[in-house]
């Protein structure tokens, strides 16, 4: 400590240190807040199975899936001091016809939910920024945030199989998961059991559902009758 | 010339005395720590993230301003030299138990 330099030097190295216990406290702090998340409806309201092709130009044509669903869902208990953003997903999952482990996955819909301090970072627009301001109200979580709820939602990604065969599937369900991204700490996913004061997503799954055949047209139909 | 950098050398390097910098070092970690809780209580019960980082910065930023400069606090004990070679040799120093002359 000789020297305005020395000095310098080793402030900033307890700072650092300093910091990182800080730090370390906050994410732990996580665990002292209890995360509740719950789905009151996840459905889906229309189903379709049409062919298509993945761009203009592609000479295969593939099955596509329509789905629609509505889903009323209650994230807002994973929000806490240390929470940045919750981002929640929804897939649609089903059993592999060949390997009876696998299970094909596609995301559906997807959010990012930001928290109070965090807005600055949405990139959003100024009009959406000025409500979100003012809902969250100068504190530092809105409970109004990571309420969910959606209405005959549309997909927002293309559901297709690489085999290209999508009809008939059966036992297909739509699954909620979240993601909290904290601002110091871990990341977190929806969990499979109760971790203390984090309990498991409650009625995260929609019933079982089959996927439709591909509409015969109406003439073809005719046509053979007659005949 | 030499004089000027002499005066800008001593300006920089900030020297301070043994008890100035036992001061220094203790007044480093006491700040620093306080700071720290107090930015992680604050924020905590206030449960607001960006209050916690401005207290921890802003503490941070007086501990530094504190400590760093060489205030006339920390220079109160200054150093006794013994006087330049060339005086009359000081009596009754003990070196390695054998008093010289």
């Amino acid at each position: 400590m000789y020297s305005s330099l020395v000095r310098l030097q080793n402030t900033f190295g307890f700072f650092t240190t300093v910091a990182f216990v800080v730090a370390l406290l906050i994410s732990a702090s996580d665990f002292l807040s209890p995360r509740t998340p719950t789905v009151n409806v996840l459905k889906t309201t229309q189903l379709q199975t049409v062919k298509g092709r993945a761009d203009y130009y592609s000479s295969k044509k593939e099955e596509y899936a329509i789905i629609k669903f509505t889903l009323d869902a209650d994230l807002s208990s994973l929000f806490t001091w240390n929470t940045k953003q919750v981002f929640a997903y929804v897939t649609a999952e089903w059993p592999s016809a060949q390997n009876n482990n696998a299970t094909n996955q596609a995301v559906i819909w997807d959010t990012i939910i930001t928290a109070p301090s965090s807005d600055h970072l949405g990139n959003f627009s100024p009009s959406k920024l000025k409500r979100l301001r003012k809902s969250a109200n100068g504190k530092g979580i809105d409970p109004s945030r990571g309420k969910l709820q959606l209405k005959n939602q549309r997909l927002k990604y293309p559901l297709t199989h690489p085999t290209g065969r999508l009809a008939n599937t059966e036992d297909v369900q739509l699954k909620l998961h979240y993601n909290v991204q904290p601002w110091v700490g871990f990341l977190s996913w929806n969990q499979v059991q109760d971790w203390g004061k984090w309990k498991a997503l409650k009625n995260g799954l929609s019933k079982k559902f089959t996927l439709p055949a591909i509409k015969v047209k109406e003439q073809a139909k005719k046509k053979t009758t007659r005949a | 010339m030499a004089e000027l950098l002499e005066q800008a050398r001593d300006i920089f390097e900030g020297q301070i005395d043994f008890e100035g910098q036992k001061l220094v070092e203790n007044l480093v970690n006491i700040s620093l720590s306080i700071v720290g809780a107090i930015a992680f209580l604050v924020g905590y019960f206030l449960q607001d993230i960006k209050l916690a980082v401005y207290i921890g910065l802003a503490g941070t930023a007086a501990t530094f301003l504190l400590t760093v400069p060489p205030w006339p606090i920390y220079n109160k004990n200054p150093v006794k030299w013994l006087p330049v070679a060339g005086a009359a040799p000081p009596t009754n120093i003990v070196i390695d138990e054998k008093m010289l002359r």
